[in-house]
């Protein structure tokens, strides 16, 4: 019996690998973020359109910066000195006060929607309605470690 | 010509009218969409080249262009 055990476990690790790998292959919208229901070609052709509205909404500044440096930045419309960096894809903003990281930023979309469109509605936002955009993110303090940078 | 465009999981919508006369009907169904959005929980904004964008809760048919974000929520 204590010989079979490690077979036994092999087995069963074996039989969980095929079973895992049979239902990645057949969910693809695992793999590359896609709503349940949503036809993988939808989703990249969703995802194109978001990425031309968005080129066509920033400037070519803007634009080539998303495209280099993985982030925007955008200028608070009420506060002197103040930008938001909004990412270009999912992920915190980080607000910066003359230089310097004050805090960080988590709100995002109650759907799920593109990356591009995720951006533009950060821009939107911030620069038409800064206030309610504050009051709904949940706001995080900058690491000690983000300080020096 | 004004442009309505709505942002969902299909990426963005567009809904166009003409501002001038004897388009009216679509000038009415845009901002029926437009109501319906709204009422839904999403946010527009009136975008132009020339400005940032800024928050409209009414619909303006002499906007370039409006585009509607869904609701957000804290992460």
């Amino acid at each position: 019996m204590g010989e079979l055990l490690p077979i036994l476990a092999q087995m069963l690790f074996g039989l969980l690998v095929v079973a895992g790998l049979s239902w990645s292959l057949a969910h693809p919208s695992h793999r590359h973020n896609v709503q349940p229901h949503q036809a993988h070609s939808e989703w990249l052709a969703a995802k194109a359109r978001a990425e031309h509205l968005l080129m066509e909404m920033l400037s070519t500044e803007d634009y080539q910066h998303l495209a280099r440096r993985g982030y925007i930045e955008v200028r608070s419309p009420n506060v002197p000195e103040r930008c938001y960096r909004v990412p270009k894809y999912r992920g915190r903003i980080h607000v910066y006060e003359a230089g310097r990281p004050v805090m960080s930023l988590c709100v995002q979309p109650v759907h799920h929607i593109p990356d591009a469109d995720v951006v533009l509605i950060h821009k939107l936002m911030i620069e038409g309605n800064e206030q309610e955009y504050l009051r709904i993110a949940n706001r995080f303090d900058v690491t000690p470690f983000r300080q020096y940078l | 010509m004004g442009k309505l465009r709505i942002l969902s999981k299909l990426g963005d919508t567009t809904v166009q009218w003409d501002t001038t006369r004897g388009a009216e009907e679509a000038v009415r169904e845009a901002e029926r969409i437009f109501r319906q959005e709204i009422a839904a929980g999403s946010t527009a904004f009136r975008v132009s080249a020339a400005a940032p964008g800024e928050r409209i809760v009414s619909f303006d048919p002499h906007a370039e262009q409006i585009v509607i974000v869904p609701r957000v929520a804290g992460g």
